[in-house]
């Protein structure tokens, strides 16, 4: 079981804890050599158990190292082995565990994975590592992946090899959301745990735009931390619910229909209300500069929201160039014909969704955004854009717009 | 500044899990009768809680489903008496007015078309059915599945949406597998001392001074659709804030609640911001502890004690006199039996702005060794 232990991290604790002598040197040389981590390695609170045979970390910021191996290390190696900890921490990989369903059998491979994903930033930019650490190239992947990917080709390179990959270390329940024996109850609150990640995403933005470098994996981690970018699916559900609910909202009295409150007042007619059902209408920029598989994901998307919404029969897709192609009434984004090539005018085609009768009173507009726009809003029909690819120029400010990309 | 922090002493507080944080907060929402809403997938017991709640509470709950309601439900249904048309209030606005008090709990919010929302308003924050004023002492709760859940779903308005608390209702599995064996745990109202609002105009104190700071988070009305259903700041939501912790602090509520009531008030990054302010105001001015470097009390959290010492380190090396840098090293000379490594960080920083002929200081000698064996300093 666990053997004795000896806290470090509060006041009157001089040196290492229990044995720990090389650990002030070791934090002292890691916070030197990562000024940008110098809040996340003094906010670990560092634990010494004897017999557990490495370092490893929970979920509540301790870190519970066995003097026996750490004493084996230089001051250079058992910061490394620190910085690689705290990252376990910042990038969450117990939580990320929880969510990718990972069991106890799982357990090595996901640690495997979680290691490549911070090593690949790290040991390039000059960590040093007791032992043999895990690299990406380790299992013939690329740098920069999260660890949900080298996971999956993990488990695939077992289920060819039949057998389990070592590990380079065991590094616990903050790597791998499994609870360890020797893990003591309670730890840092999962909010403040939430601001010291914030803190360190902040040190690491600063650094950069400073005096330092930082290596370009990590900028991005902090960037994501501080400004998640949103699934542009969630965005474009969004946008399109609001966009029906406010034409639906327009609920107005009527005096054609009697109210089915009538019973209540007699000898007062009450209107009742009425809702109007929305039509809808799509614009598909077809011109050369399109990529067909965006625009695919990004109907197929719109159709699938609609259908959810009711009002799927409703759809009607006019394909769009520099002219616009005769409306096509569908109902799979599969049937829609996409003629078209050359230049681009998406003005025709909110023009010609305009001369829809019905009168559409939403149109949806998917373009790579080179096009002319009409000067201002189409009076009395809502336009939401969809903006294709990671470079598509801005959509006019009369829009409702969302950016959809290949990679999120 | 350390009173409004009383709660966040509650780091330590052992295995405060999120679904237990959401039930505390509602709790503290409850208690000082700020309306809230539950968001959450279908069938996690949002309803089922908040009914317990409220038999525990030994107060009158009546349910309100409001995706089956018309908009006259809420805003009353005119009936003509003589020359005048009054707006008749629903029977369980009026058991709701005959008890004095209870808990109104709006059911299915996102369900309810935009027109029903829009009624909805004045029922939410000013508690007006019809010609009806339901007395002040009435909760209201409300539940809502996140939009993407509930095919039916729209999202909630943006004014609505702005007055209200949102709570995210997670499930654990182990809490799942606990209520199935002894039965679900009522989400506990604390009883809050009569006089608890007393406390409220130092809250508003403090919000009002982190929106100096930060000016643009006073009123940030939600740019996209997605984040429209969820708290935004705005005057509003900023006075729902400083009572919500108010409440969180005579009810002694743990950290994760407290934060989870800020956040649901101001929307997530907003409340993130004020938090790590406030986190931020309980350490140290590195001004006073160099006019008095005796004063200076290490705080005990690692990361804590390296942020006040870093910043009396930085200090320093802005306005490097002779008088504040031999200062500097007197406090981290005290520090460096407790902490050698963190104080040993900023001696690096202030050894880099030595005043021109101050002589060295006693402590520097304090940090050598540990330099050395770090490998930072040419032995």
């Amino acid at each position: 079981m666990t053997g004795e232990r000896a806290e470090h991290g509060v006041p009157g604790a001089p040196g290492g804890p229990g044995g720990l002598d090389g650990l002030p040197a070791a934090r002292l040389w890691a916070a030197a050599r990562f000024p940008y981590l110098a809040s996340g390695l003094f906010g670990v609170q560092v634990t010494a158990v004897s017999g557990t045979g490495g370092v490893s970390v929970d979920a509540g910021w301790r870190l519970y190292a066995d003097p026996a191996v750490a004493a084996g290390w230089t001051p250079a190696e058992l910061g490394g082995v620190l910085v690689h900890h705290v990252w376990h921490l910042l990038r969450q990989h117990s939580e990320r565990a929880l969510a990718a369903g990972i069991t106890a059998a799982d357990a090595t491979a996901w640690i495997r994975a979680a290691d490549a994903e911070i090593n690949d930033d790290l040991i390039p930019a000059g960590l040093e590592l007791p032992g043999d650490p895990v690299l990406p190239r380790d299992f013939g992947a690329l740098d920069g992946k999260l660890a949900e990917e080298y996971y999956a080709l993990l488990r695939q390179a077992r289920r060819a090899a039949g057998s389990q990959p070592t590990p380079w270390q065991d590094c616990g329940s903050g790597a791998d959301g499994m609870p360890r024996v020797f893990d003591a109850p309670g730890g840092l609150d999962p909010w403040l745990a939430d601001l010291l990640v914030r803190q360190v995403a902040q040190d690491i933005l600063r650094h950069a735009n400073g005096i330092g470098t930082v290596p370009a994996g990590l900028l991005r981690w902090a960037r994501e931390v501080l400004a998640p970018t949103v699934d542009w699916r969630r965005l474009l559900a969004a946008e399109l619910r609001r966009a029906v609910a406010d034409i639906a909202g327009v609920v107005d009295y009527s005096y054609m229909r009697p109210s089915r409150r009538a019973a209540a007042v007699s000898g007062i007619v009450l209107p009742a209300l009425r809702r109007p059902v929305p039509e809808l209408a799509v614009v598909c920029d077809t011109s050369g500069s399109m990529t067909e598989d965006l625009l695919a994901m990004a109907l197929a998307e719109v159709e699938g929201l609609l259908r959810a919404l009711g009002l799927a029969r409703r759809l009607r897709v006019l394909a769009c160039d520099a002219a616009a192609a005769p409306a096509q009434r569908i109902s799979s984004a599969r049937q829609v014909e996409l003629t078209g090539g050359g230049g681009t005018n998406m003005s025709a085609g909110i023009a010609a969704a305009y001369g829809l009768r019905p009168r559409p009173a939403l149109a949806v507009v998917l373009t790579d955004g080179y096009t002319p726009w009409p000067a201002a809003a189409p009076k009395g029909m809502r336009v939401v854009v969809g903006l294709l690819g990671d470079n598509a120029p801005d959509a006019p400010g009369w829009a409702r717009s969302v950016r959809v990309t290949q990679s999120a | 500044m350390s009173e409004p922090l009383a709660g966040a002493g509650g780091q330590q507080r052992t295995g405060a899990q999120d679904g237990n944080a959401a039930a505390e907060a509602l709790g503290v929402a409850v208690a000082a009768r700020v309306p809230v809403l539950l968001w959450g997938a279908p069938g996690t017991g949002k309803t089922s809680a908040i009914r317990a709640m409220a038999t525990a509470m030994g107060l009158p709950c009546e349910t309100v489903i409001a995706s089956i309601r018309e908009p006259s439900d809420f805003a009353g249904l005119p009936v003509v008496t003589g020359n005048a048309v009054r707006f008749a209030p629903p029977l369980w606005a009026i058991r709701l007015a005959e008890a004095g008090t209870g808990v109104l709990f709006l059911d299915e919010l996102s369900t309810a078309p935009p027109a029903v929302q829009a009624a909805l308003l004045r029922v939410v924050l000013e508690r007006t059915v019809g010609d009806l004023t339901l007395p002040s002492d009435v909760a209201v709760v409300a539940a809502a599945n996140p939009p993407e859940q509930a095919a039916d779903g729209w999202d909630l308005s943006a004014p609505l949406a702005n007055r209200l608390c949102h709570l995210s209702w997670e499930t654990s599995p182990r809490s799942i597998a606990d209520g199935l064996a002894g039965g679900w745990a009522a989400p506990q109202v604390p009883l809050l001392a009569p006089d608890w609002l007393a406390a409220e105009q130092l809250h508003k104190a403090l919000v009002a001074a982190f929106l100096q700071v930060r000016p643009a988070l006073a009123i940030a009305p939600p740019s996209s659709a997605a984040e429209a259903g969820r708290g935004w700041p705005s005057p509003r939501t900023w006075e729902m804030a400083a009572r919500l912790l108010t409440a969180a602090d005579a009810a002694r509520a743990s950290g994760q609640a407290r934060s989870a009531l800020v956040r649901g008030a101001v929307g997530d990054g907003a409340g993130v911001e004020f938090l790590a302010w406030l986190v931020e105001m309980d350490l140290p001015d590195p001004e006073e502890v160099l006019a008095n470097p005796a004063s200076f009390r290490l705080p005990e959290r690692g990361d804590r004690a390296y942020a006040a010492l870093a910043s009396i380190a930085a200090a320093v090396a802005a306005e490097p006199t002779p008088r504040r840098w031999t200062a500097g090293w007197q406090v981290l000379g005290a520090c460096a039996a407790a902490v050698p490594d963190i104080a040993a960080t900023a001696a690096r920083v202030l050894a880099r702005c030595r005043p021109d002929g101050t002589p060295l200081p006693p402590e520097i000698t304090l940090f050598a060794p540990l330099l050395r064996d770090a490998g930072l300093l040419a032995p």
